[in-house]
């Protein structure tokens, strides 16, 4: 990691000063193409690569979901599983695929209580955007996170579709879509976790971390 | 009076026996609060004098409260009011459950849930949003809440939360729980929802809780509020010397500590020492499977789990692989009774090949389990007490006919075979036999098999008083405070408000000190060198009453909160006992003080007081209700009340210290009844009426 990038990440620091950042190095799409399967559109349209993302140590999550409101709440003054863009909740009980026939011994906190997050990869070429007809989701100058512009969005839920982990969200009380814009550099579901189970890493980082038992 | 955060704003109403299914504003139960508040309110308006908790006018409500679901911290609990079966009057009680169940029914857009009639056939009820149907339970009907929970899900979506009952609810037996997500059991009010048919609720929930207030204003509340959290019970020292720490305790429950792991993770993983200031490590502070499971539990434990919005985990999440060996999954979560209760049941545990610390790991997960499964309640471990007490006192061979007698595996006990857990609580979660009386509660048990007095006034069997039910930090808790606020309730007092305080483990001197700027010099002493009943005390003890039923109404969790002391040196220790009034403020738009909440509060335990005397037909609840077994003013013979080492009670202090707390309440210092002018004080008119109407109105 860049000096730069680990003042940023283990500092406080405003958004106001997340900006002076801006243009953080990008790392190479190539390095990190297969961390994402789904992001497979042919379709070319440049995006700068992100500057990092929130990342998920299964083994130390404890389902407590302060994650969750902590980011509704910040990002929409209402807190709800649903729009929270840090995503445990919906592999809570029994895991990603539901209740299957070996639910014992299956994922999740009623079964052998592995925890399994949904977090937003900032993908290099990502699948929300590319898909949107509005070209509504477009990235953030300061931090490179994909952000969707409630203006454009439509709510058509293409995104929501495209995404594989499912990440994008069609409010229900607004019909407009929402997903994981790095609270612009705060990291809010990060700083706020309880037992340090999520980190904001470079991508550099999230390779390593992945090898150290992290889920990406 | 619009509300604009906070409450979802609706209540839905189930009927059962009309299968109509009509909506509600909660409007009208804003005073109350929510959760407890609702669920007496709604009692007291519908669920007529003398009803059997079985009958079909009796109402069960799933209460939650204007903090549940935002994010606040510890707010994930579920109140459920009802009758209480268990209790020989049937009066007015709370069960409560953690986990995911209360958050999915705020998102789902429900203050409460409203449960009356019977249904005609065994149903559950989905709720999805908007979209709620009565479903057909004849699959689950028979079968365990394990099953039942996967079985509903897998129906409704993996998102969903289900709260169900297991055999011991349908077959309507008094000591019975409510059971939702891996390990969470609201106690006493399974068999009512047997009663109505309705095996299960599964819920799910797309929408939101507003908060009124100003996001990062409230992100920052709450922020602060990690920062003077404890560990569980609000324990604010570590249990082992920290060179960061003034003080340790070795009870305290913040366990974390170099060398101490989460040893069946999928790697290890290192509790470590946490310093307060370490808002990412909280979550390693408690390693409950220690203090629950004995030293062995470190080597089980897969990770901590709990409630939704809690950062404090004090529920073990364990891999216990011998259990497979039974039967049984070898993935157990539980705390506290659920894991201490079996012990009742068995007095030791033999596992070949395994350490006696290794046996009670095992034993004591295969009791919670199988009790989980079935859905049996321990009324706070006193089944298993009943059940020696008749084996030692020679009842059970008399009173089980002889056939059943030499059916019951005995031996087991004796041999520490665990498998004796799966034959016992399959009896009386089926009411198998003369042995199910054991789960009707003690009252019943000592009626029917002829208990005598000794059985009431023995010490070791923990029983409050005569109407069955036992200590829950009672006298052990500040003498006459505890002993006052566990005569309160109709079953198990269930309050941990003064408990966090006096055993937070900071030295009594700075107790004293806060105890006096909140409550007056002398509300507390010296633990076992109790003083003689007085104003403070009964402050103490209506302060630890009222928040206790704030918590239950707002809802948050009584095992953690007042914020009362802090880890904090630089604060002096002292917590923040206004925060409450701050996220309520917040969230819900209307600014209220501290004092205005607690008068809330307030309200809401003096309409429980009503309904007691009202299901009781008592004009004096002090001779009726609050009297006690006995054997808190007789233990201990050797030491006199009041002296150095000894919990005891005194009988002429006992009565002075009601009287105090009668006053402090605004209630008949004769009777305990309300008084008029309370209940006007408190806008509860129409309940003062209706007292009088019975002839139960003393002042």
């Amino acid at each position: 990691m860049s000096e730069t990038q680990s003042q940023l990440l283990n500092q406080k620091i405003t958004r106001r000063d997340f900006l002076k950042y801006t243009g953080i190095s990008a790392i190479g799409a190539t390095t990190m193409s297969w961390l994402l399967p789904g992001c497979t559109s042919k379709d070319i349209k440049v995006f700068e690569t992100a500057d990092g993302m929130i990342i998920h140590e299964s083994a130390r999550c404890t389902g407590c979901l302060v994650c969750e409101a902590t980011c509704s709440v910040g990002n929409d003054g209402k807190a709800s599983q649903v729009t929270a863009r840090i995503k445990v909740s919906q592999n809570f009980a029994y895991g990603p695929k539901g209740v299957r026939g070996d639910w014992v011994n299956g994922p999740g906190e009623m079964g052998n209580f592995t925890l399994v997050a949904d977090t937003c990869r900032q993908c290099e070429q990502p699948a929300c955007a590319l898909a949107c007809p509005e070209n509504a989701i477009f990235e953030h100058e300061g931090t490179g996170a994909r952000e969707v512009d409630p203006e454009k969005c439509v709510g058509c839920g293409t995104c929501v579709r495209a995404c594989p982990w499912g990440i994008p969200t069609l409010d229900p009380e607004t019909n407009v879509s929402t997903k994981c814009i790095l609270c612009h550099g705060y990291t809010a579901c990060v700083k706020d976790c309880p037992t340090g189970a999520l980190q904001y890493v470079s991508w550099e980082d999230a390779i390593q971390k992945y090898k150290e038992h992290f889920q990406v | 009076m619009a509300l604009k955060g906070g409450w979802a704003g609706t209540i839905l109403r189930v009927d059962l026996s009309t299968e109509q299914i009509t909506r509600e504003s909660t409007e009208k139960y804003s005073r109350y609060i929510g959760g407890m508040g609702i669920g007496y309110k709604v009692m007291w308006d519908e669920v007529p004098q003398g009803t059997h908790p079985f009958a079909e006018e009796n109402r069960i409500i799933f209460g939650v409260g204007p903090l549940t679901g935002t994010g606040a911290m510890c707010s994930g609990r579920t109140n459920i009011t009802s009758l209480l079966p268990s209790n020989p009057f049937h009066g007015v009680s709370d069960s409560h459950m953690g986990g995911h169940f209360a958050v999915e029914m705020k998102y789902a857009g429900y203050d409460a849930v409203i449960i009356q009639g019977k249904a005609k056939r065994p149903v559950w009820l989905r709720i999805v949003d908007q979209d709620v149907t009565l479903e057909d339970a004849s699959v689950f009907w028979g079968d365990g809440t394990f099953n039942t929970i996967a079985g509903i899900t897998a129906i409704m979506g993996k998102s969903s939360q289900v709260a169900a009952i297991g055999q011991a609810g349908e077959h309507q037996v008094n000591l019975s729980v409510i059971r939702t997500g891996a390990s969470h059991s609201a106690g006493g009010h399974g068999g009512v929802m047997g009663s109505k048919n309705l095996k299960a609720i599964g819920v799910m929930g797309t929408g939101s809780v507003k908060i009124a207030g100003d996001r990062n204003a409230w992100h920052k509340l709450n922020k602060d509020t990690f920062a003077i959290v404890g560990a569980n019970n609000q324990h604010v020292v570590p249990s082992t010397p920290q060179a960061w720490a003034e003080y340790h305790d070795p009870s305290s429950r913040w366990t974390s500590q170099k060398g101490l792991f989460w040893g069946a993770a999928p790697y290890p993983i290192e509790t470590g020492e946490v310093r307060p200031e370490e808002v990412n490590k909280i979550g390693y502070r408690t390693m409950k499977a220690i203090k629950d499971l004995g030293p062995a539990g470190e080597k089980y434990t897969v990770r901590m789990g709990g409630c939704a919005s809690c950062p404090v985990r004090c529920h073990s999440h364990l891999h216990v692989p011998e259990l497979e060996a039974y039967g049984v999954s070898p993935n157990v979560a539980n705390t506290c009774m659920g894991f201490f209760s079996p012990n009742g049941v068995m007095k030791g545990y033999k596992v070949a090949g395994k350490t006696n610390d290794e046996a009670n790991v095992i034993g004591r997960s295969m009791g919670a389990q199988i009790a989980d499964d079935y859905g049996v309640w321990c009324n706070y471990g006193q089944l298993g007490r009943d059940f020696f007490w008749a084996i030692d006192h020679g009842y059970l061979e008399k009173v089980l006919p002889r056939d059943e007698y030499n059916s019951l595996p005995l031996d087991k006990i004796e041999k520490g075979d665990i498998s004796f857990f799966q034959d016992f609580y399959r009896r009386i979660a089926f009411k198998e036999g003369e042995l199910a009386t054991l789960g009707e509660g003690a009252w019943y048990v000592a009626k029917k098999w002829g208990f005598g007095e000794d059985y009431w006034s023995y010490k070791g069997n923990k029983l409050w008083t005569k109407l069955g039910y036992p200590v829950h930090h009672s006298n052990e808790s500040d003498g006459v405070v505890g002993g006052v606020i566990s005569s309160m309730f109709n079953r198990d007092a269930q309050c941990h408000t003064h408990q966090n305080f006096l055993f937070s483990g900071l030295p009594t001197n700075i107790l004293k000190e806060v105890a006096a700027e909140h409550w007056g010099a002398e509300a507390i002493d010296e633990v076992a060198n109790y003083t003689p009943a007085n104003q403070a005390k009964a402050k103490f003890t209506k302060w630890s009453i009222v928040r206790n039923v704030l918590h239950d109404s707002l809802t948050l969790c009584n095992w953690m909160w007042p914020m009362t002391v802090s880890p904090l040196k630089d604060r002096n220790y002292r917590g923040d006992t206004g925060l409450e009034a701050k996220f309520f403020s917040m969230a819900t738009g209307f600014k209220v003080s501290e004092a205005e909440l607690d008068e809330s509060a307030e309200r809401i335990f003096t309409l429980h007081r009503a309904l007691t005397a009202k299901q009781m037909k008592s004009s004096n609840l002090r001779r009726d209700h609050d009297q006690l077994t006995g054997w808190q003013f007789d233990m201990d013979p050797d030491k006199e009340p009041f002296t150095k080492g000894t919990i005891k009670l005194d009988r002429d202090d006992y009565d002075t210290a009601l009287t105090l707390f009668y006053r402090e309440m605004g209630w008949d210092e004769e009777t305990g009844i309300p008084t008029r002018a309370q209940l006007t004080r408190l806008n509860l008119e129409d309940v003062a009426d209706e007292l009088e109407r019975l002839g139960l109105l003393t002042a």
